[in-house]
Parts: C-alpha cells; sequence; structure tokens
C-alpha cells in the first residue's frame, strides 16, 4: 500500500477527478482550495491579489501496482501545459485500520 | 457555490435566467411611452382672488399682501410672486422640485381659510389653480375655409372635435378664433329716444316674445289635449317684424328703430393661417397619457375625418409636439445603433475572435435591456434622458465582461477545458470586476441624489447607468463565463498561420505599439519631473483658458417653430392692428424657409385658453411660425429670427415685439432677467426704462422685455351723486344702462336646429364711438323721467396705472433679455456691468435673475456632486489598494481629463452647459478606472518581485490595449451622440463633446503621466519591504 499524494492547479480538477474514476480508485481525500509553491519552477499559486491562481490536493492510498500507472497519468496531465502546474509524491503507507 | 460556479456548472438554469429578464425588458420597452422628457409637473400653485371694482394698489394692500404673508411660511416654497390688476390679484407660488404639490394645496387650502377673514368681505373667495403639464397644446391645427367659414364652428365640432374626443388620453380640444353666429340687433338710439322707448323695453319685449310655454289640458270628447302656446322665433327673420308698441295710433315695428342682423359676431380677433382666414384647433392631452400615441392615433384618424368636410375646408399642422419627440427618439436611437456598431467593431478589432466578440457584445443588450425594466417600473418613459444615458451606458458595460473573458481565454490557451478555465478564470478576477464597476457606481450614484432641477433631469440618468453598469457586472461573472465554458475552444497550435489571418496582420502592428510605448514611458521615467512640469503647465494654462469658456443653462435647441410677440401703441384699435398684421404676414413670406404662418391680431373677448399662454389685447398681434425641415434649411432658427427682428425694426408703429424660439417647454427659456425690487412705482418703472434703453446696445442682448405692462389710456365716467340722486339713479343703474348699450344686452335666445344663439342688442356702432355719443346716452330713471348721461357724469380720459407685481413679498419691475450668438453667462456680466454703471436709488435693489439663476444655481449641485464623486472614488479605491496613497496617484488623471474638457469644447466652439458639466463629471469615473487598470498592474508586478521601472514599462507595455480597448469603447459609444445633427441633438452633443475631449485628452495623460507619478511617489520598493521583514524575524539569524 502507497499512499500518493496529488497537488495540482484548480484548472486540473476534472482530468485528476477522471483519471482516479478511470483507474478504478475509490478511496481519496480531497483539500480544495490550497496554496503553495513549487521548489523550481511555476509562479506561486497564493490565491492572492499577486498570484491569484490556487491549488487543490488529493491523498489516496492505492495498491503498489497502480503508483506507476497514476504518476504516469500526472506525468500526461503536466505535459498539456508545465505553466498550469501538477505534482505527485508517494509514500509508504506502514498499517492502517 | 460561487455565482460563476453555478451559472458555469447550470447553463440551462443561467441562459433561462437571462431569458426571463430579456422577455420581461421587451414586455416594458412595448409598454414603455415615449415622451421628451421624464415626467416633470411644474411644481407650480397659482392662487386667483377677485375684488370686484377697485384699482391695483388697493387689491396690492387688501388681497395680494395678506394671501402672500399667510402663504408665505409654507414647506418647500420657493418662491412667492403676484400680480396686482384691476379687479384681480394672482399669487403665485413656486415649490422645490419634487414636492408634493396635492399636499401643498392642502396646506394652501388650510392657510387661505385663516387668512380669508381678513380679507374685504365683498371680495370673492380666493381659487386654488394647479397648473398641471395636461394643459399644454400637445398639437395645433390650422384649419382654413372658404365658403363654409361662416359656419366652422359647428362643422368642427360635429365631424372633426366630437370624432377625436373618443380617443383615448385626449384632455380637451378647444377651437380658436372661431366665428361665433349671432343675432345683432343694431338701435338707432335717436329713434328709440323719439318713439321713447329703451334698450331695457326692447329686451323685455324680445324676451317675452321667444317663448314657447305648455298651458295645461283641453279635454274634448274622449282625448285630451295638452295645450301649448308657441311663440318662439322660428326663423330669425321673424325678429325685425316684432311689435315693439304704438306711437300716435301707429304700429312701430322693431326694424323702424334697429337693424336686425343674423350673422357672425363682430371679431375683435383676427386669424389668419397662411394668409386664409381660418381658426386654430389646439389639442391637449390628460395628464400623464401618451404623447406620441394620442398624435399617432390623431393622424391615423384625420385623413378619414376630412373626408366629411366640405371640400373647401382645409387642415394643417401647425405643430405636433410629437413629431419633435419621434424626431429625437429615432435620432437617439440610431445613435445608440452605431454605438453598439461601433463598439462591437472595436472589441473585434482588439481580441480578434468572433466568438469572444459575441460573448462580449451580449452583455450590451442585456444590461441595456434591464434599464426598461426599471423606467417601467418607475413609471417613466422613453425620453431623451433615458435614451442618452443608455448611450452613455454602451460604452462601459463591455469592459467587466473583456475583462473576465481574457482571463478565461488566457487559461484555456494554457490548455484548460474551457468550463474549468470558466470558473477558475472567473474567480481570480471577479473580485476586481466588482471594484473597478464600484468606482463608476461612485459617480453615477450620487446623481440619484442631487435636488432641484439639475436633480429631476439626471435622477433618471444617474439610476440608468448604475443599474445598466451594475448589471452588466453581474452578467460578465454569470452569463459571460458559462458562455465561454460553451462556445470558446482551443485554438490548435498548428504552425501554418493563414495569411490574412487576425494573428498575421494585427498583432505585428500590436505588438510594436506596444514596444513603441514601452520605450516612450522609459524615457518619460527618466525625464519625469520635466514632463510633470510641462503637464502642470498644460493643466494650469487649460484652466485659464477655461476663462473664455461661454457658459449657458442648457443647450437651446432648434424645434423649427417660433412665436412672435408684436405690440403696437395700447389702445390702438384693432382694424389697425390687422392691417399692420398683413402688412409683416407679406414680409415674413419673403422667407423660404418659411413654411406656414399663422397669424392672430387682437383680442378675443372671451378670453379663455388663449389668454393663459400668450397676451392678448387689441394692439397685439401673435404670430405663430413653423420653419421647414431642419435638413432641408441652411439657415438655422436664430439666424431666422435675427432677419426677422431686423426687419420688424423698420416698422415704426411697433412699440416693442417679442420672438420665442420653439415651445419653451423644460428648458424654461434662456433669458437673464433682472428684478428691480422697490416699492416706488415710479421710480422703477423708469429705472426699468433706463436700464431696457441700456441693454439696447449691450452686444448680443435680444428681446428686450418689461413686465411692467405699459399704462393705457381709458375712459372713466365720473357720476356726481347729488345729481343722479336728484333724478333717482344710482351708479348701478346707470353703469347696467351703459353695458347693455355699448357692450350689449343679452336679450333672449335664438334656437335654430337643436343650437342655441344669443340675440344681442346695442347700439348700432356710429353711435356709440366718440365721447359726445357717450354723454348723449339717455338714462331712464326710476320715475320714468329720461335724463342724458352727461347731465350726471362727465366722461374724462385717464392713463389706467400698471399692474404691480411682487416677489419675494416686494413690489418688482423685471426686465428680461434672452442672447443672440452669446454666451448666458456673459451676457449676464454685461448686464450686471451696466447695472453697476447705472445711479441705483437707495431703497432699490436690484438682482439678476431668470435663467441665469437657475443655471447658477445648477451649476452649484453640480459642483456638489463633483466633491461627492471624488469622495465617493477616492473611497471606493483606497479600500481596494488598502493604501491612501495609490488613489492619489491613479485621481492625478483627473484633472487633465477637465483639461480635455475644456480643450475639447473651445476648440467646437460649444458653451458649457449643465449638460457639458456633466459630462465633465461622468468622466470622473470613466477615467479613474483607465487608471486603476494600469497601477493595479503595476502593483503587481511590483509584488512579484520586478524592479519598480521595469515593472511599470512592462505593465504599461502589457495593460495597453486593455486601456486602449476601454477607452475606445467608451469613446466610439458617445462618437455618434457627439456628432449627431438631428432633431434635439442640441441638448446632449455637448455631453458626448466634453466626454470624448476629456477622455481623449486624458488617456494620453494617463499612459505617461500616471506612471510618472506613481514612479515619484513609490520610492519605497518591494525589497524595502522584504527588508523590514528581515529586521523584524532577526533573531532566527543568530
Amino acid at each position: 500500500m502507497k499512499a500518493i499524494f496529488i497537488i495540482y492547479n484548480q484548472a486540473h480538477t476534472e482530468k485528476v477527478e477522471y483519471m482516479l474514476d478511470m483507474l478504478n480508485i475509490r478511496g481519496f481525500t480531497q483539500w480544495t482550495n490550497v496554496s503553495g509553491r513549487g521548489s523550481e519552477t511555476g509562479v506561486p499559486h497564493m490565491g492572492t491579489h499577486t498570484w491569484p491562481e490556487m491549488n487543490s490536493a488529493i491523498i489516496s492510498v492505492v495498491d503498489d501496482t497502480l503508483v506507476d500507472t497514476v504518476l504516469d497519468k500526472v506525468q500526461k496531465i503536466n505535459a498539456i501545459n508545465e505553466e498550469v502546474g501538477i505534482r505527485a509524491f508517494v509514500w509508504e503507507v506502514l498499517k492502517s485500520v | 457555490m460561487s455565482i460563476y460556479g453555478s451559472a458555469v456548472k447550470k447553463p440551462i438554469t443561467t441562459i433561462m435566467i437571462f431569458m426571463a429578464i430579456i422577455v420581461f425588458g421587451l414586455y416594458s420597452l412595448v409598454k414603455l411611452p415615449i415622451d421628451m422628457y421624464p415626467d416633470i409637473e411644474f411644481p407650480a400653485i397659482t392662487v386667483f382672488t377677485t375684488y370686484a371694482g377697485s384699482n391695483a394698489a388697493d387689491i396690492e394692500t387688501n388681497i395680494s399682501r395678506p394671501i402672500e404673508n399667510s402663504l408665505n411660511t409654507l414647506d418647500n416654497l420657493k418662491k412667492i410672486s403676484s400680480v396686482s390688476r384691476d379687479n384681480i390679484s394672482v399669487v403665485s407660488l413656486e415649490f422645490e422640485y419634487g414636492s408634493d404639490l396635492s399636499e401643498a394645496a392642502n396646506d394652501i387650502r388650510d392657510a387661505l381659510s385663516l387668512v380669508e377673514k381678513s380679507l374685504p368681505e365683498d371680495a370673492e373667495k380666493p381659487t386654488i389653480f394647479k397648473f398641471s403639464s395636461s394643459m399644454i397644446p400637445i398639437m395645433m391645427f390650422a384649419i382654413t375655409a372658404d365658403e363654409s367659414y361662416e359656419g366652422i364652428e359647428k362643422i368642427l365640432d360635429e365631424k372633426l372635435v366630437n370624432p377625436l374626443n373618443r380617443i383615448n388620453g385626449i384632455g380637451s380640444i378647444s377651437l380658436i378664433g372661431s366665428p361665433i353666429r349671432q343675432v345683432s340687433i343694431d338701435i338707432n338710439p335717436q329713434k328709440l329716444e323719439a318713439y321713447n322707448i329703451s334698450v331695457e323695453q326692447i329686451g323685455t319685449i324680445l324676451r317675452a316674445e321667444n317663448l314657447n310655454m305648455p298651458s295645461g289640458n283641453i279635454k274634448m270628447g274622449q282625448m285630451n289635449y295638452p295645450l301649448r302656446v308657441e311663440g318662439e322665433f322660428s326663423d330669425s327673420d321673424q325678429i325685425k317684424d316684432l311689435v315693439l308698441g304704438n306711437f300716435n295710433g301707429q304700429t312701430i315695428y322693431l326694424k323702424d328703430v334697429a337693424s336686425v342682423r343674423d350673422s357672425i359676431k363682430d371679431m375683435t380677433i383676427d386669424e389668419k393661417i397662411n394668409g386664409k382666414q381660418g381658426v386654430r384647433m389646439m389639442i391637449m392631452k390628460q395628464s400623464g397619457a401618451n404623447t406620441v400615441k394620442i398624435a399617432q392615433e390623431i393622424n391615423k384618424k384625420l385623413p378619414e375625418l376630412k373626408l366629411d368636410l366640405p371640400g373647401d375646408i382645409a387642415l394643417t399642422t401647425i405643430y405636433d409636439s410629437s413629431e419633435f419627440i419621434n424626431g429625437s427618439i429615432s435620432n437617439l436611437t440610431n445613435t445608440l445603433m452605431y454605438a453598439l456598431i461601433f463598439v462591437t467593431l472595436v472589441v473585434m478589432f482588439f481580441l480578434g475572435r468572433w466568438r469572444a466578440t459575441f460573448i462580449i457584445v451580449l452583455t450590451i443588450p442585456i444590461s441595456l435591456i434591464v434599464a426598461f425594466i426599471y423606467l417601467y417600473v418607475t413609471g417613466s418613459s422613453i425620453n431623451i434622458i433615458s435614451l442618452s444615458a443608455l448611450s452613455i451606458a454602451i460604452g462601459m458595460v463591455v469592459d467587466d465582461a473583456i475583462v473576465v473573458l481574457e482571463n478565461i481565454a488566457k487559461h484555456i490557451d494554457r490548455g484548460a477545458s474551457p468550463r474549468e478555465a470558466a470558473i477558475y478564470a472567473t474567480n481570480e478576477v471577479w473580485m476586481a470586476v466588482i471594484v473597478t464597476t464600484l468606482t463608476v457606481v461612485a459617480v453615477f450614484f450620487p446623481m440619484t441624489m442631487v435636488s432641484g432641477m439639475t436633480g429631476i433631469m439626471f435622477r433618471e440618468l444617474g439610476w440608468i447607468v448604475t443599474i445598466t453598469v451594475v448589471t452588466s457586472t453581474m452578467a460578465a461573472i454569470s452569463l459571460t463565463p458559462m458562455l465561454s465554458s460553451k462556445l470558446l475552444r482551443l485554438q490548435k497550435n498548428n504552425n501554418e498561420v493563414k495569411k490574412f489571418s487576425f494573428d498575421k496582420i494585427v498583432i505585428p502592428y500590436f505588438n510594436r505599439l506596444d514596444n513603441w510605448y514601452g520605450k516612450i514611458l522609459g524615457w518619460s521615467i527618466k525625464n519625469r519631473f520635466i514632463l510633470i512640469i510641462g503637464a502642470l503647465v498644460v493643466f494650469v494654462g487649460s484652466l485659464f483658458m477655461a476663462g473664455n469658456l461661454g457658459t449657458e443653462f442648457m443647450p437651446e435647441t432648434d424645434e423649427g417653430r417660433f412665436s412672435i410677440e408684436v405690440e403696437l401703441q395700447s389702445g390702438t384699435r384693432v382694424e389697425k392692428t390687422i392691417a399692420l398684421a398683413r402688412r409683416i404676414d407679406s414680409i415674413l413670406y419673403s422667407f423660404p424657409e418659411i413654411q406656414l404662418i399663422s397669424t392672430s391680431a387682437g383680442a378675443d373677448e372671451d378670453g379663455g385658453m388663449m389668454a393663459m399662454f400668450f397676451s392678448t389685447g387689441t394692439n397685439i398681434i401673435n404670430y405663430t411660425v413653423k420653419l421647414k425641415h431642419i435638413e432641408e434649411r441652411t439657415r438655422t432658427i436664430w439666424d431666422i429670427a435675427e432677419e426677422v427682428r431686423k426687419q420688424l425694426n423698420t416698422f415704426p408703429e411697433i412699440t416693442n415685439y417679442n420672438i420665442t424660439l420653439g415651445s419653451g417647454g423644460m428648458s424654461g427659456g434662456n433669458a437673464v432677467d433682472v428684478e428691480i425690487y422697490g416699492y416706488n412705482l415710479d421710480v422703477t418703472t423708469n429705472l426699468a426704462n433706463e436700464l431696457a434703453q441700456k441693454l439696447k446696445n449691450v452686444p448680443g442682448a435680444r428681446n428686450i422685455e418689461i413686465s411692467r405692462e405699459k399704462s393705457k389710456p381709458e375712459l372713466r365716467i365720473e357720476l356726481d351723486r347729488e345729481k343722479m340722486a336728484a333724478v333717482g339713479l344710482n351708479t348701478a343703474m346707470v353703469s347696467t344702462a351703459l353695458y347693455n348699450r355699448i357692450a350689449g344686452l343679452t336679450a333672449t335666445i335664438y334656437r335654430e336646429q337643436g343650437e342655441e344663439y344669443n340675440v344681442i342688442i346695442r347700439f348700432k356702432e356710429e353711435y356709440r364711438n366718440s365721447i359726445t355719443d357717450l354723454e348723449q346716452i339717455l338714462l331712464q330713471t326710476a320715475t320714468g323721467k329720461t335724463v342724458r348721461l352727461g347731465d350726471v357724469g362727465q366722461v374724462k380720459e385717464y392713463w389706467s396705472p400698471p399692474n404691480i407685481e411682487r416677489q419675494r413679498r416686494e413690489r418688482i419691475v423685471k426686465v428680461s433679455a434672452t442672447p443672440y450668438k452669446v454666451p448666458l453667462g456673459d451676457l449676464a456680466a454685461n448686464i450686471q456691468a451696466e447695472i453697476d454703471k447705472m445711479d441705483v436709488p437707495n431703497e432699490v435693489m436690484i438682482e439678476v435673475g431668470g435663467a441665469y439663476e437657475d443655471q447658477m444655481d445648477s451649476f452649484k449641485d453640480l459642483g456638489l456632486l463633483l466633491l461627492l464623486s471624488l469622495v465617493l472614488v477616492y473611497i471606493v479605491m483606497a479600500s481596494q489598494f488598502e493604501s491612501l496613497k495609490m488613489p492619489l496617484i491613479i485621481m492625478m488623471s483627473i484633472p487633465f481629463a477637465f483639461t480635455g474638457v475644456i480643450l475639447a469644447l473651445l476648440i467646437t466652439g460649444t458653451n458649457l452647459s449643465v449638460i457639458a458639466a456633466l459630462g465633465a463629471i461622468m468622466l470622473v469615473g470613466i477615467v479613474v478606472k483607465n487608471a486603476i487598470v494600469l497601477v493595479d498592474y503595476i502593483n503587481l508586478m511590483r509584488e512579484r518581485g520586478m524592479d519598480l521601472d521595469q515593472a511599470i514599462v512592462e505593465s504599461g507595455k502589457s495593460r495597453l490595449r486593455p486601456v486602449l480597448m476601454t477607452a475606445l469603447t467608451t469613446i466610439l459609444g458617445m462618437l455618434p451622440l457627439a456628432l449627431s445633427t438631428g432633431e434635439g441633438s442640441e441638448i446632449w452633443s455637448p455631453m458626448g463633446i466634453s466626454v470624448i475631449g476629456g477622455l481623449l485628452f486624458s488617456t494620453f495623460i494617463t499612459m505617461i503621466i500616471v506612471p510618472v507619478i506613481y514612479r515619484i511617489f513609490a520610492t519605497k520598493g518591494e525589497r524595502n519591504k522584504t527588508k523590514e521583514v528581515r529586521a523584524q524575524f532577526d533573531f532566527m539569524n543568530n
């Protein structure tokens, strides 16, 4: 079991939601309207007058086999336009109830 | 869920909501009446009191003054004035605009009931008269006839007036100058004396003979017959064979002592239309009725009714108020259409996309249609104020949609789906869009609170612009995202750009323009202090130039119609007046521009409605002149009137004349009134005459008039009471006898075919036209003796004292002048200079008022409005930028807008009227909007870490197109307004001129001066802020 944390520009919302459905990932937790900035490229998404764009974030715990597929799809979404911004990070899930 | 989110997710609901708005709007549009101005009741009430037998001075002390004193404390009373004439007092009360007149009338009634007790006993109860717009004729027709002239009244009554009266909304129809049939019995007094009969006896005999009377029933056999005596004249011919009595055994018939004529009444008024005999028909509407609709129906019905009229009766329209309204409205509607086209083209030119243009332009009809709903709900009408408000709004309503759509397009270009882009892009800008709208609202909303006459005019304008702009913002954050999500597509980034595509042709020019501007901006920032000084010089220079600007109250309009009132020496007999009228007629005919002349010379004895609008008298000729349509002539109405004046000056017998242009209407004329207050009538009259004489030499002063009527010669009979008593006469008996012989005794009524005609006995004219004739009049005493008038009294010639006018409870005489080719403000200044040179006695006070006073009041109101708008705009901006400094930088563009206004007015030779000044105030909101766009972006760039100078140049380059676009949509939206030359255009074109001038100038200034001022004020950079923060969290470094 791995946890995938996907953080993306709001403008990608529909694509991300579709991806989860397509991959039959049922469980996830979503935060809407979160702010943040990337480590290397892109503009900050702060929801302020200066940086008006905003992010949403999803964390989903999936089978190990699915991880690469998800990352591949995220990569594809990012390729549409890298300026918009989407990132995914994967953790090991040690235990769950 | 946000509005835009719901709108995008529920497109059908969104479309339905806007459909509902459109349906309501169209319904309102169909139902809305069309009128010239918003419904304005002139807030005036008049109190009439008659007190028979007293002269003007008595009336003043006993009636006018007590009434004035009691009414002086009424609520909302603006001005109280009175005219005291022989026998009658007229107190006029003018209230503040917008006061409730029925309440005022009640207050007046209460106040009068208190004062009535102190009025003289014989005075009649004061009557309250409320003037309403329904008393102004909306249409006037000239009806000429040849052989049917004598019976014209009956014919017209049956065939024209009655059918027309059935049209809904018509208040009343009156015929003026129609001949009245009557049976005149012209007595030869000498024969009457010979037979020892008096006029009164003849009257009694006539009355006794002209009688039908039921006299009971007769039972005969099985029948019951009602009995009647039928003595009524069945033919007017029978009257002359009436037996008056016996004299020396001989029967005396009426024809022996008098000639009997069954013809038309002696006319003291002479009506000629284009030189032909005729009558005038005036049509008044009910208050609140739709002028245009009534006129339409009348015009539709007339051809039908004309068929029933005898062939020699011709009908011409002298005046149709709906014509000018229709002309103005269709002119403005065209203006609106052109504005729509221009705005569409500008948006298309800058965006280069059909779908985007469609989405943006769609907000125009939606926003405008809401204005119709507002008009319908508030019971207003489509009028020139509401339509020009729409013209103003049309360029502004697209701005918000443009901002939203641009951001959505940006997101789509970056790969977002139109749906997402619509939601999230709107989320980013919706606050900014609302705030910029607020600045516009900050300017237009205060207009709805202005008081007085200006307020009445601009309340509607303020509301309409506020409502349309707010609606456009609502549409921009709901309809625009929804339509964008449905209609916009990602433009494929294929490299094969078409040869004639927008990107290939226009974009390079835009880019070059941006770069060129960037360079200029860079240079400007370096030379900022020189530029600031230069700008200051330009601004101060323009203020000095403003001194050359003429001022006026309302722009005058060329309605293609004027009236002339020609006055001859008072007391001139009507025949002489008519003869002169014919000579003036022939002069007027020589003007090729004149289409119709309606002349009325002399006075209608009954006065009636006419007397309310025109002064009449045997020595006065009234002309109504209709000119050809404005497009068919080269000379303006002012030039023609001036030429007519020159011609009238050549008649020595004309003591005074007065040319009034148009209907006067709401602008209330354009005259400067000099008010001379003073108790001594002789002193003030002399002063008024002296001033009037001096005004003739003031350049551009025309129609110089003194309000105090000239003294008229009058014959007075002074009776000797002792002598009268000796023969058993009293004043009442003498005056009745005189009335019966001179004015005529209405003896009885002659009936023919259901109509009744008066039978009037009076002396033949040749026996009543000299003082000797008067003295010869034989009076019968109570004892049956006879005595001549000359034996009991004397006939003396007198000058009747003038009417006494009062204003603000003091005696006043007004000298008024209207300007010709000089601004009203200049004329007032010149007149004031003449007054200053005059030697004015201590007890006399002179003030300059009239339209000039209204103008001053209005400018004061507008000044307050400007102040209020500035404060509100500052408040909105300060809270938007969360800064006290930024709004000041932005507002630096406002003075240059005024420079632009002054320049535009000077170049086009337009006077600064209330309308032009209003345009200047509107600029505050429009101009600031441009500067906000720029300054906001500079702030943004600096916060994103850019260098100050670089931020300014980059923002300038990036915002040049949006600023140009919003400025151009507004300028081109108003261009048709400024350029229109058709009917009524004089009213609103100054507004267009001042807005365009101000915006054009200030846009250029905004793009240079605002960044430069920003550069000067904003020395503290973003980096200083970072330093501050670093200092605050210094502990982390240790």
